[in-house]
């Protein structure tokens, strides 16, 4: 069943490609595809380059950035919830979506345009407030060696409320820009483009792997941190590792497309219903689900009003009820 | 004993001001079964922690197999040592199968994924535990017993030289706590795995373990084989209660039968008393009145009866015979003795027969008051002769019937009434 899964998500995604204000027909969108993706010679005659442009340079990085950024949100969130034993974590629950909002924010408000590497300043400001954030939780939680997970979730806590009310403070002060921080806290992946997905690709691609080679340590830690030394794992290591490089990754896609909820909290439960608790299975689906899921929602985004609607609305509209639904039918079966 | 397990060299170790462990120093050789016994807080566990590298060291080393676990990596030490704790649960849908393949996590690494050593030792080590037949279910929906089982197959997959268990027993039921022993038995015998553990059942840690490690105050108070650590001193030492101790017939291991923590109320008329028993059916008054504050003496008491390990236990006064023998005159001379200064003479639930009637000669003589419990009727095998001494005695002596021993108790309390002139010289109220 779930080898069937990774074609059709392949499938959803390409007819999301499809799908879109400007009428391009699946034929057009194939041809289009092959021929500036893949350099493919094929006949180009009677597409016009709007829709080539269209497709080529709107579509399809939008597409391709939704699911890149899904994935990255799931995989992190699979490896929080497995280091933290906690269903509620999610990738931000150390404050990295504050710290980035906050940084945004800074960049909105001053006006931060002069971007780097074909980024705009604000993304920059938000992935620096990211891991500014995170260090600060992480130095606040940490007793001598060792850095135990409930200090790590109270300090994340902590720092997240204490950010937002800078933010709050911040947009009181600059109503004029309250709209644009807004709009950047609710996330969204309208007018990203090619910059976007080249500049997180490589912290996505060796963060992903990277956490997947820990999949047998945080099955261990799954049975408590305790049993775990027992066993031989080296328990604060494994859990600097995956704590530094999934906020490093959540850094870089929140600071790319701003605060995407609930995909990273949402997806590996659900995942986890369907593959059990072995982080060797758990991992990789939830990469694709996670992509596949925010595509889909990101397309709803962008079609079932005329107006765009910022992406993380969707998801928390879809995935809050849907969530539900499977806890229901998990307490009803017994097992979660 | 040969070669050196596990070797600990002045352990000190504990949890921030408080130091638990001060100086622990002890060995053990290849093979051996050892429990760790102590009272709450006496630094058992903690011990165990420091051995599997969840606690470190302030001051001394431990060497497993003559490698300090200082020096040891996580992994390294996860192949010496595996850990049996209590059991517990498992929030998440893990097979039986995947918690035992866990164990095997120490021999893998980055290039090393799962081979077929793997997959063998996880067999055996589940065929050791009777665990292959359902590998399959999920670890969350096993009973106590069989998760505990599953946790020992998870340890023995790690191939390890040392087992420590800490309380491994201590949530489960008889069954599987006798269960979980023998199978622990078997595999130090077997696989002449050396095994620690930490027991808080004294009489588990005597029948099953070679050697009894008591620790007291963080250092080791006392350490060899059960016969020589249960010991009523030791005992009571540890547990700051009355106990006995006596050899449990079937598996000739010294064995504790804990007796009392409170105190009873106590009598401001230690009367004197003497019980006429020796059987097995006096042992808990001659506790009770003990316990009361009463002077008690007692004969004639046949050796290896319950009421002579009491006499015994308790330091009563008493007359002891061979097993099976009859009361002779002589002896019933001596107990005559020890009633002379009676106040109370009683002749408790006793079984009679042609050997010990004798206990009741010469009662005429005594200035005590005597007191008989109605039970001793039924079980009268002397063929009408004890009903026809009770007669004898009765016209010289009055004899007071009773029913049970809380109404004897009452009577005493209540200072013995027509008899009890001692009991008006209170004040009265």
């Amino acid at each position: 069943m779930l080898i069937l899964a990774v074609p059709a998500c392949l499938l959803l995604i390409w007819l999301c490609t499809v799908m879109g204000a400007a009428s391009v027909s699946a034929g057009e969108v194939n041809r289009i595809l092959l021929h500036e993706i893949f350099h493919f010679p094929v006949d180009m005659e009677g597409i016009s380059e709007g829709s080539v442009a269209i497709i080529r340079d709107v579509r399809l990085p939008r597409v391709l950035l939704g699911f890149l950024t899904g994935a990255a949100l799931a995989v992190c969130g699979a490896c929080y919830q497995g280091i933290f034993k906690n269903p509620m974590a999610d990738p931000y629950i150390l404050g990295i979506s504050s710290g980035a909002a906050l940084g945004a924010a800074v960049g909105i408000v001053l006006h931060f345009s002069s971007g780097a590497a074909g980024l705009p300043g604000t993304t920059l400001l938000a992935f620096a407030g990211a891991l500014l954030t995170v260090l600060l939780v992480y130095a606040i939680s940490r007793r001598g060696k060792r850095v135990p997970v409930s200090s790590l979730l109270l300090s994340g806590i902590a720092v997240n409320q204490s950010l937002s009310a800078f933010m709050s403070l911040l947009m009181l002060f600059n109503q004029q820009s309250m709209e644009q921080i807004m709009f950047w806290t609710m996330g969204s992946l309208n007018g990203k483009g090619w910059n976007q997905i080249l500049s997180i690709l490589p912290y996505v691609l060796a963060g992903t792997a990277l956490l997947m080679t820990s999949a047998r340590e945080l099955d261990i830690l799954l049975l408590g941190e305790e049993t775990a030394v027992q066993l031989g794992v080296s328990v604060e290591r494994v859990k600097k590792k995956i704590l530094i490089v999934s906020s490093i990754v959540t850094a870089a896609v929140v600071s790319a497309t701003g605060i995407i909820g609930f995909v990273g909290l949402l997806v590996p439960h659900v995942v986890r219903l369907f593959t059990g608790p072995k982080h060797r299975f758990l991992m990789p689906v939830s990469l694709v689900f996670g992509g596949t899921f925010l595509v889909l929602c990101d397309t709803l985004a962008r079609s079932v009003l005329t107006q765009e609607i910022p992406v993380g609305i969707i998801t928390a509209a879809c995935g809050g009820p849907f969530f539900l639904y499977l806890l229901w039918k998990a307490r009803k079966g017994g097992t979660a | 004993m040969g070669e050196r397990m596990l070797e600990l060299q002045d352990v000190r170790a504990g949890y921030g001001e408080q130091e638990v462990l001060k100086g622990v120093s002890f060995f053990a050789g290849r093979g051996e079964f050892a429990a760790l016994i102590g009272s709450n807080g006496a630094g058992k566990s903690t011990l165990l922690r420091c051995i599997c590298g969840l606690l470190p060291l302030r001051e001394g080393s431990i060497r497993i197999c003559g490698r300090d676990t200082g020096r040891l990596s996580a992994k390294e030490r996860a192949r010496l040592v595996a850990v049996v704790p209590q059991s517990y649960a498992v929030e998440y849908a893990f097979t039986v199968e995947d918690v035992v393949s866990m164990g095997r996590y120490p021999y893998h690494s980055f290039g090393r994924r799962e081979t077929p050593e793997d997959a063998r030792a996880v067999r055996q080590a589940m065929e050791a535990t009777n665990t292959l037949e359902f590998r399959g279910r999920l670890y969350n929906e096993l009973s106590g017993g069989e998760k505990q089982r599953v946790i020992l197959a998870r340890a023995l997959a790690q191939q390890p030289e040392i087992l420590l268990l800490d309380e491994p027993t201590s949530a489960l039921d008889l069954h599987h706590q006798t269960e979980v022993m023998e199978l622990i038995t078997r595999l130090n015998r077997e696989q002449n795995l050396t095994v620690l553990a930490v027991l808080h059942d004294v009489n588990m840690a005597s029948r099953y373990c070679g050697r009894m490690i008591l620790l007291g105050e963080g250092r080791v108070a006392a350490d060899g084989s059960p016969s020589e650590i249960v010991t009523k001193k030791n005992m009571e030492r540890l547990y700051q209660m009355k106990l006995l101790i006596r050899e449990n017939p079937l598996y000739d291991k010294p064995e504790i039968t804990p007796v009392r923590v409170l105190r009873e109320e106590q009598t401001d008329h230690p009367l004197r008393i003497h019980v006429i028993c020796g059987a097995d059916g006096a042992v808990k008054l001659l506790e009770e009145l003990e316990e009361r504050g009463y002077l008690l003496s007692a004969g004639v008491v046949n050796e290896g009866s319950d009421d002579c390990v009491i006499c015994r236990a308790l330091r009563i006064p008493h007359v002891e015979i061979p097993p099976f023998t009859p009361v002779t005159p002589e002896a019933q001379e001596e107990n005559l003795k020890l009633m002379e200064d009676a106040e109370v003479i009683l002749i408790s639930d006793l079984p009679f027969g042609q050997n010990n009637l004798a206990n009741l000669d010469g009662l005429e003589r005594v200035k005590g008051r005597i007191f008989f419990h109605k039970n001793a009727l039924s079980s009268d095998y002397t063929g009408g002769r004890l009903v026809e001494r009770l007669e004898e005695l009765g016209r010289k002596k009055k004899v007071v019937y009773f029913g049970d021993h809380d109404e004897f108790l009452k009577k005493l309390g209540a200072g013995l009434e027509d008899g009890g002139s001692r009991r008006r010289e209170e004040p009265c109220r």
